[in-house]
């Protein structure tokens, strides 16, 4: 993985803090807060960096399979899945993915699943 | 869809009284034609329950005129239409680092039109404004003060009868945002102080969303910032002056206004002080209950004779966001989580960009509802 570097995205008070980083050669740009700009920019390459970075040596089968179902879920949908589509569609309770994820839901599992920072305030 | 526990009764009151609803929509369908705009007797009758509307938010805000109690869409609508309508170029306003977006966006866009400028007194540790600070920011150009009533994130009930004595020594005008306030603690604008109140119905009123609107001091001009059709002096292609028309452009939402009218009168029934009191007891309840809880962070102060009946939280250690969702996904309760849209009193808490879960109890909580918000929170907590 590559260092950082800064955008040169369009003007924009949030824009400023945008970053690219390169992936296999591929540049990949992320809002302020690491969350993946483009849904379709993800890979599993950059999910795993993403873990690593917030402390996770791996991915287990369980983060996979958060992961995809948000994933799925969310290229069917348009948005992510509603807390309670979110415990059905993997099996597991909040407080688990909360406690599988060193960031929890937002951070964690939302981020490292390549979905866009959620804009209304306070969402997960 | 299952049932909640609705802990998000400063953002609107949930569930709506059922009378309320039923009584509204059955005046809606007798008498839902456009007031005040046809001869025929059913619009008259439709405006004389409109021009009543207006007589009981007069009296209830202790207001002294009725045809100064002007329609709008909410508190944030009539408060554009206040600010906006009653600044001059070159302006200064005073108001408070307690406000919500409703007032700082208003003010800020103002200010970035180069038309005024503004400053925000702080608020201390416990949540209160300083009246003497209010006092201190006042300066010979300030057009304005405007200031909320009750802190939407901390529940506080700021000190306006003191700030109003302030503003009418100063003969500086007094706007007061009453969206957290309005239906659950007497106001009088009249003995406070107040040139302009903004409330909005679908909270403490408990009417529906989508109307609010001012009551305006007779001493207070306001001008249009919205011109249209008045069912008045429709030759003229100006705007007519004559209040409430005045500030109101277009068909009113009657449907909104009846059943802020049955809401007045739920509220009348039911008395707003044990509504009040029910819910202090309740928010106090959850307060000690949260506050018992390792690792739990609570804001503002306990001092419910000066509060409303919200709480804001937080888990050492755990995102805002997550334990919203938490609460919601696992345990079927419904808070608010984030900024409230009161971003500077987060600067100030030190909340920043994440802020809190705002837990705010309604009339129709129990002390169930709240037992299960605690032990939730303690889950959560210990996890």
């Amino acid at each position: 993985m590559d260092q950082p570097a800064e955008a040169s995205r369009p003007a924009g008070p949030e824009a400023l803090q945008v970053q690219v980083r390169s992936f296999a050669g591929r540049e990949i740009v992320f809002d302020s807060e690491g969350f993946l700009s483009d849904f379709r920019q993800w890979t599993e390459e950059v999910a795993q960096t993403l873990a690593q970075e917030s402390g996770l040596e791996a991915l287990t089968d369980t983060h996979w399979q958060v992961i995809r179902f948000l994933r799925e879920y969310y290229l069917q949908n348009g948005r992510a899945p509603l807390h309670r589509e979110l415990k059905k569609g993997t099996g597991m309770s909040l407080l688990e993915i909360e406690s599988l994820f060193p960031g929890g839901i937002k951070q964690g599992a939302r981020r490292l699943a390549g979905l866009p920072n959620p804009k209304t305030c306070g969402q997960s | 869809m299952a049932e909640i526990v609705y802990l998000d009764n400063a953002a609107t009151t949930f569930p709506k009284p059922r009378e309320v609803l039923e009584r509204m929509i059955d005046l809606y369908a007798a008498k839902g034609v456009s007031p005040g705009r046809g001869g025929y007797d059913c619009a008259q009758e439709a405006d004389e329950l409109v021009y009543g509307v207006r007589k009981r938010l007069c009296q209830f805000f202790g207001g002294d005129d009725p045809d100064r109690v002007i329609f709008a869409s909410n508190a944030t609508d009539a408060l554009n239409l206040v600010i906006q309508g009653s600044i001059k170029p070159d302006g200064h306003v005073v108001s408070s680092q307690l406000e919500h977006n409703s007032v700082l966006r208003p003010l800020q866009h103002l200010r970035e039109k180069g038309l005024i400028h503004y400053d925000l007194v702080p608020f201390d540790g416990e949540g209160f404004i300083d009246p003497d600070d209010v006092s201190r920011a006042i300066r010979p150009q300030t057009q304005l003060v405007v200031l909320t009533h009750a802190s939407n994130v901390l529940g506080t009930i700021q000190p306006i009868e003191t700030v109003g004595a302030v503003c009418r020594d100063k003969g500086v005008p007094l706007i007061l945002d009453t969206a957290q306030s309005a239906g659950v603690i007497p106001i009088d604008i009249s003995a406070w102080g107040v040139s302009a109140l903004a409330f909005t119905g679908h909270k403490s009123l408990l009417g529906p969303t989508g109307i609010g609107g001012l009551v305006l001091r007779q001493s207070f001009e306001v001008q249009p910032t919205r011109f249209g059709g008045t069912g008045i002096d429709s030759q003229e292609l100006i705007h007519t002056q004559t209040y409430p028309h005045r500030l109101e452009a277009g068909t009113l939402n009657i449907l909104g206004i009846l059943g802020l009218m049955c809401g007045l009168d739920y509220l009348a029934a039911q008395g707003m002080e044990g509504i009040l009191q029910k819910e202090r007891a309740l928010a106090r309840k959850l307060w000690e209950g949260l506050a018992a809880i390792e690792g739990v962070k609570l804001y503002g102060a306990a001092r419910w004779e000066r509060r409303l009946g919200v709480v804001l939280a937080n888990i050492e250690g755990m995102s805002p966001a997550d334990v919203g969702a938490i609460l919601d996904g696992d345990f079927g309760i419904a808070t608010r989580v984030g900024l409230q849209c009161a971003p500077l009193v987060h600067r100030s808490l030190g909340t920043g960009r994440a802020g809190g879960v705002r837990f705010s109890v309604g009339p129709f909580n129990t002390e169930r509802e709240i037992d299960q918000a605690i032990e939730a929170m303690a889950q959560i907590s210990r996890s």
